[in-house]
C-alpha cells in the first residue's frame, strides 16, 4: 500500500510509501559493498600528488590499504606526523588507523616517524566511557604492532606487553558490563561513532583471533541497539549524550552517517568512521538491515543502560558495580513506522548532555535541513552535577565544563539532565513531572517546538496540537508558559564553543521556539498518534480532547492520563508510575526486549531474532551463532 | 626535638605536610594546568608539573598529561618521585630522567599522594575512586577502601610522628587508619567533604583540614578529634590549608571567595590578607622552607604569589593562567 498524505505543511510520505527493496542476503551484501566501495573510491580521491597538504589519515589509509598513490599518500602522510601530537586519543585512533589499514604502504622513514611519537608523546587517557575504549583499543594495536618492544619504546614506560595486557584487561572488564548491565554512556547519536571506531579497529586488526571475535560480536552488539531504535537511519528514543546541535538537527549526528552506510538510509555524508568501517573490512549480519529497515507493526522497545560511574554526591538507588557506583537506567522507545517516541525514567543520568525524552518523525527534508524532533528539558546546570562525574572543584566545575560545552550554564539549553525531572512513558504516550526547589539556577521547564512543526494550535482545552511530518503531536501543559525563540540568549547564534558546538547555527538552529513553563511545580502529558490512524487532523484533536485526564501541582505533582490506546498512566513526582493500576516492576528491566531481540540483565548474552533467523551473541562464552528455526509443520 | 632531628635529612615538603626549614634551597615544583587560555576545548593549554628556576621562571618537569595534582618524593632517595595524574600514578626512578605508569587501568583520578617518611616502602594516594596504598615504595599499588562508607577522597595526609597513621580526607569527613591504610576508621569530624589536610612538622599532633561549606578545622590530638576555627570562613569552600614548617602558630587557609586568611595565634584569632592578589580565588598554600614567614599561594588562573610579611603583601610569582594543585618543596639531596 502506498499512502501519500499532503496537509498543509507539504508533502509528507507515510513509511508505507517507500518502494521496497531486497533484504536478501546477497542483496544487502551486495548494495553495503557498493557503498564501501564509494567510499573507498573518494577516500583515495582525496589524496593527490600535486596538493600534500589535503587528506586525512583515513584517505591516507585508504591508499595505503588499497596500494593506490602510494607515494602522494605518504608525503600527506609526512606532514599529518611532523608536528607534535596534539588530541590523545582523538589523535591516537586516526594513527592508529593508518598503522593497521596502510600498514603494508608504510616506508622506513615513515615507520621510524611514528614510533618516534608513540615513545615521546604520552596522550592522556581522558575521563569519559568513549575515550578509554577509544584509548585502549588503540593502545592495544599500537602495541601489537611493536611485540617485544621494551619501556623505552613508550611514552608511559611501559612495555608493548605491558600495554596490551592492561588495555586487554580494561576493554574485557568493559565488554562484560556492557552486556551485563549496559552501556554508561549509551545510545549516544553522537557517541555511537567512538564504540563503532574503537571495536572496528579491534575487529579488523586484532591478532588475537578470541579478543578479534569478542570485539566483532560488541560492535555487532552496538549496531543492533541503534538499528532497533531507528528511523530511516535517525536515531529515536533517550540518549545519553546528544550536542545542542545535533539534539534540535539529528540528521547531522554520526549516527545518520553510519546508517547511511551500515543499512543504506538516505544520502553519504563526510564521516571518518564511515571511511574506518570500510577499511576495517566490517561487513554488519544482514539481520541487523532487516530490523533497521522493518516497521511495518509498532513495537516497544525496553533497555537497560546505566549511568556513567558517580564517584561523589551519590543518592539512593545507586548500585557499585565492582568499585564503582552507578544507578540504572530505565529505556523505553515506541517506534512506529512514522515515529519514535523513547524516553528514561529523568534525573541525573548523564552529565552534561543527556536527552531525557524524544520524539522523532519521519521526514522528507534532507538530513542537513530537517529538525524533526519534539522533546522537554529542565536546564539544569549545578556543580552538584559537575563533580558528581568529574575530579574538579566544586567552584570551578560549571566554568570548566562549559570551556568546551558552551550551552551547559544557559538557560536555553537544551540538551541536559535535571535532578527535578521525572518522565513516565507507556505506549506513544507520557507523563512529564517536576518538582524545582525554590533557588534553583534555572527554574524553568522547557519543551522544545521545531521551526518543522506545522498546524501549532493552543486549543481552548488546554491542548498544544501539533504535526511533525505524519505523526500528530498532543502536549498539555499543567502549568502556564510563554513562548520564547529557542537560543533565547543568542549564546549558540553568536558563535559560543566554536563551529563544533555552534557552527553553521542559521542552517539549522533558527526558527523554533519553546514553550517555557516557570512553574516549579509542574509537568505535562504527550500523546503522539501516526497521521495514517486518523481521518483527519481534527480527528486527532477531537479524541484527545476527550481523553481523561487528571493533574495536580500543589503538592507533590501527580497525574493519571487515560492514552489514546485505553491505557491509564498513573504517576506520581517521587514514586513509582502504575500501568493500567498496576506499578511498573523496574527490578525485572531487561537489558533488552522487543520482538527483535531479548537480554536478561547479567547475563552477558544478546538474542538478535527475525522471523525464523536467530543470531545468538554470547559474551559469557566468547561465541555467536546464527541459525534459522524452520517453520512449524 | 629528636624525631625532627632524625627526619630531617628526609624531609619531603609540601602542602599538606609542613616541616621544619632544611638547609640550601629546595626544589620547588608546582602540579597546575593551564586552564586561563583554555577556550572551546575539554582540555588544558598545558597540564603537570612545573619547577621553579633560580631566576623565578618556571619551567615543565615531567611528563604532560592531564590532571597533574600532586607529586610525593621518596624520603630515602629523592630521585625516586611519584606523580599523582588523572591517568594514574607514574613513577620515576631517576630523578626524572625516565618515567612510567605504575598502575593499571583501575586508577584514574589521582588527587594527593604522599610517602610514609617513617616506612618508604609505605605510599598512601587519595583518588577519586577510593585510597590506594602501595608496600613497594609506589611499584604497585592496591586499593584501600576498607572501612569507608564512600569512597572519593582528594587528600591524604601520613602522620609524621607514627608509623602507618594516615589521615584521609573523603567526602564523608576524616578518616584515620594506623594500619597503613588497611582499615579506616571515622575522626570525630562532620560528614562534609574534606578538601585539603596540613599537620604541623614543629608540633606533629597540630593537623588543619579545610573543608567544603564548612570551613576550616583543627585538631590538637593528630586528627582524633576536631574543632571548628576561624569563624570567618565557616561556610566557605577551603582548598588551600597550610601551617608553617616553623611554629604551628602561623596557619593559613584560602579558598573560593575568600581569599587568603591567616592566623598567628594558632588558630584562636585570624585575619583577611587578600590585598593585594590580584582574586580571591585560592587553590594551594604553603610556606616556604627556605625564606623564614613566606607564603605561597596559588590563585585561579591569575599566577602564583608570595607573601613575606605574612599576607600583608604580595609579590607576583609568575605561572600566570594556571590552575594550581599543589606546590612542593623537595630539599637538597644529602
Amino acid at each position: 500500500m502506498v499512502l501519500v498524505l499532503v496537509g498543509a505543511m507539504g508533502a509528507m510520505v507515510s513509511r508505507a510509501a517507500i518502494d521496497p527493496i531486497s533484504l536478501s542476503d546477497a542483496e544487502i551484501a551486495r548494495r553495503y559493498q557498493e557503498r564501501c566501495q564509494s567510499v573507498a573510491t573518494s577516500s583515495m580521491a582525496a589524496i593527490q600528488a600535486a596538493d600534500p597538504t589535503k587528506g586525512s589519515y583515513f584517505d591516507v589509509a585508504t591508499c595505503l590499504q588499497r596500494g593506490e598513490r602510494r607515494e602522494a599518500a605518504l608525503a600527506r602522510l609526512a606532514r599529518l606526523i611532523a608536528p607534535k601530537p596534539t588530541g590523545d586519543m582523538f589523535w591516537m585512533y586516526p594513527m592508529v588507523s593508518v598503522m593497521m589499514a596502510g600498514e603494508r604502504g608504510l616506508d622506513d622513514a615513515t615507520r621510524a616517524r611514528i614510533a618516534e611519537l608513540w615513545r615521546t608523546y604520552w596522550p592522556s587517557r581522558g575521563d569519559t566511557e568513549n575515550h578509554w575504549v577509544l584509548y585502549y583499543s588503540t593502545l592495544y594495536l599500537a602495541a601489537q604492532s611493536y611485540p617485544g618492544a621494551g619501556p623505552g619504546k613508550w611514552s608511559n614506560g611501559k612495555s608493548s606487553a605491558e600495554n596490551m595486557a592492561e588495555a586487554r584487561s580494561y576493554l574485557e572488564h568493559w565488554m562484560e558490563v556492557t552486556t551485563s548491565f549496559g552501556q554508561g554512556e549509551y545510545d549516544s547519536p553522537n557517541y555511537i561513532e567512538e564504540y563503532v571506531i574503537g571495536l572496528s579497529l579491534l575487529s579488523g586488526w586484532a591478532h588475537d583471533p578470541a579478543f578479534r571475535h569478542k570485539a566483532h560480536m560488541l560492535l555487532d552488539y552496538v549496531i543492533y541497539d541503534y538499528a532497533v531504535e531507528t528511523l530511516d537511519g535517525y536515531y529515536g528514543g533517550a540518549h545519553s549524550r546528544v550536542y545542542p546541535k545535533q539534539i534540535v538537527a539529528p540528521g547531522i549526528t554520526p549516527s545518520v552517517a553510519l546508517g547511511w552506510l551500515l543499512f543504506g538510509f538516505g544520502e553519504r555524508q563526510p564521516n571518518a568512521t564511515v571511511q574506518l568501517l570500510t577499511l576495517s573490512g566490517y561487513t554488519p549480519p544482514p539481520i541487523l538491515e532487516r530490523i533497521a529497515r522493518d516497521r511495518d507493526q509498532p513495537y516497544v522497545e525496553r533497555e537497560l543502560k546505566r549511568t556513567r560511574w558517580r564517584m561523589r554526591n551519590a543518592e539512593a538507588g545507586t548500585f557499585m558495580i565492582g568499585d564503582k557506583r552507578t544507578l540504572p537506567v530505565y529505556k523505553y522507545s515506541y517506534v512506529d513506522s512514522d515515529f519514535i517516541l523513547g524516553s528514561t525514567q529523568g534525573g541525573l543520568l548523564q552529565p552534561i548532555q543527556q536527552q531525557t525524552w524524544s520524539l522523532i518523525w519521519r521526514t522528507d527534508l534532507p538530513a542537513a535541513k530537517a529538525a524533526n524532533t519534539f522533546f522537554g528539558v529542565q536546564p539544569y546546570s549545578s556543580p552538584l552535577e559537575g563533580t558528581m562525574f568529574f575530579a574538579g572543584d566544586w567552584d570551578t566545575a560549571t566554568n570548566i565544563i562549559a570551556r568546551s560545552k558552551a550551552d551547559y550554564d544557559t538557560p536555553d539549553k537544551l540538551p541536559g539532565g535535571s535532578p527535578y525531572e521525572q518522565v513516565y512513558q507507556h505506549g506513544a504516550a507520557l507523563i512529564a513531572l517536576y518538582d524545582i526547589p525554590p533557588g534553583t539556577r534555572f527554574p524553568l521547564v522547557t519543551v522544545f517546538f521545531s521551526r518543522d512543526l506545522a498546524q501549532t494550535d493552543e486549543d481552548a482545552s488546554g491542548w498544544i496540537f501539533a504535526q511533525g511530518g505524519p505523526a500528530y503531536i498532543a502536549y498539555r501543559p499543567f502549568a502556564h508558559g510563554e513562548w520564547r525563540p529557542s537560543d533565547w540568549t543568542g549564546l549558540l547564534r553568536n558563535g559560543a564553543g566554536g563551529t563544533f558546538i555552534s557552527g553553521g547555527f542559521t542552517d539549522w538552529g533558527a526558527g523554533h521556539r519553546c514553550y517555557v513553563s516557570p512553574a516549579l511545580r509542574n509537568g505535562y502529558v504527550v500523546q503522539v498518534a501516526a497521521a495514517r490512524d486518523f481521518a483527519s487532523y481534527e480527528a486527532f484533536k477531537a479524541a484527545v480532547r476527550t481523553l481523561p485526564l487528571k493533574f495536580s501541582t500543589t503538592a507533590a505533582p501527580e497525574a493519571t492520563f487515560t492514552s489514546l490506546d485505553g491505557t491509564v498512566i498513573h504517576a506520581r513526582y517521587g514514586q513509582t508510575p502504575a500501568i493500567n493500576g498496576k506499578l511498573v516492576d523496574f527490578a525485572k528491566w531487561p537489558l533488552f526486549e522487543s520482538p527483535f531481540g531479548h537480554a536478561l540483565r547479567g547475563s552477558q548474552k544478546l538474542e538478535i531474532s527475525y522471523g525464523p533467523e536467530r543470531y545468538l551473541l554470547d559474551f559469557e562464552h566468547n561465541a555467536s551463532s546464527l541459525t534459522v528455526v524452520p517453520a512449524q509443520p | 626535638m629528636s624525631l625532627l632531628r632524625f627526619l630531617l635529612p628526609f624531609l619531603v615538603l609540601t602542602a599538606g605536610v609542613q616541616a621544619a626549614e632544611a638547609p640550601g634551597p629546595s626544589r620547588f615544583y608546582a602540579a597546575v594546568s593551564m586552564t586561563k587560555a583554555q577556550k572551546n576545548s575539554p582540555t588544558p593549554l598545558d597540564s603537570g608539573l612545573y619547577l621553579r628556576a633560580a631566576d623565578g621562571q618556571w619551567a615543565n618537569f615531567g611528563p604532560r598529561i592531564l590532571g597533574v595534582a600532586g607529586l610525593a618524593v621518596s624520603p630515602v632517595n629523592s630521585d625516586v618521585m611519584l606523580l599523582a595524574s588523572s591517568d594514574g600514578v607514574v613513577r620515576t626512578p631517576d630523578g626524572g630522567r625516565t618515567w612510567r605508569k605504575v598502575t593499571g587501568w583501575e586508577v584514574a583520578d589521582v588527587r594527593s599522594i604522599v610517602f610514609d617518611r617513617h616506612n618508604p616502602s609505605l605510599v598512601y594516594a587519595a583518588t577519586a575512586w577510593g585510597p590506594l596504598r602501595s608496600i613497594d615504595g609506589g611499584e604497585t599499588w592496591q586499593l584501600a577502601h576498607q572501612g569507608l562508607a564512600k569512597f572519593y577522597c582528594q587528600t591524604i595526609l601520613a602522620d609524621s610522628a607514627h608509623a602507618g597513621r594516615v589521615l584521609l580526607g573523603t567526602e564523608d569527613g576524616v578518616y584515620v587508619s594506623v594500619n597503613g591504610a588497611a582499615l579506616w576508621q571515622r575522626a570525630k569530624f562532620p560528614a562534609v567533604s574534606v578538601l585539603r589536610l596540613a599537620q604541623s612538622a614543629a608540633e606533629p599532633k597540630f593537623i588543619l583540614a579545610g573543608t567544603q561549606g564548612r570551613g576550616a578545622w583543627l585538631s590538637h590530638d593528630g586528627g582524633a578529634s576536631w574543632n571548628a576555627t576561624d569563624p570567618g570562613s565557616a561556610s566557605a569552600n577551603l582548598y588551600a590549608v597550610a601551617v608553617s614548617p616553623r611554629t604551628a602558630a602561623q596557619l593559613a587557609v584560602g579558598g573560593w571567595g575568600i581569599g587568603v586568611r591567616v592566623s598567628a595565634d594558632g588558630g584562636k584569632t585570624w585575619a583577611d590578607r587578600s590585598a593585594g592578589l590580584p582574586v580571591r580565588n585560592v587553590f594551594v598554600l604553603a610556606f616556604d622552607p627556605d625564606v623564614k614567614g613566606r607564603l605561597w599561594a596559588s590563585t585561579f588562573e591569575e599566577g602564583s604569589y608570595y607573601s613575606d610579611d605574612l599576607g600583608f603583601t604580595w609579590q607576583n610569582g609568575g605561572l600566570y593562567g594556571a590552575y594550581g594543585f599543589d606546590y612542593i618543596f623537595v630539599p637538597p639531596a644529602r
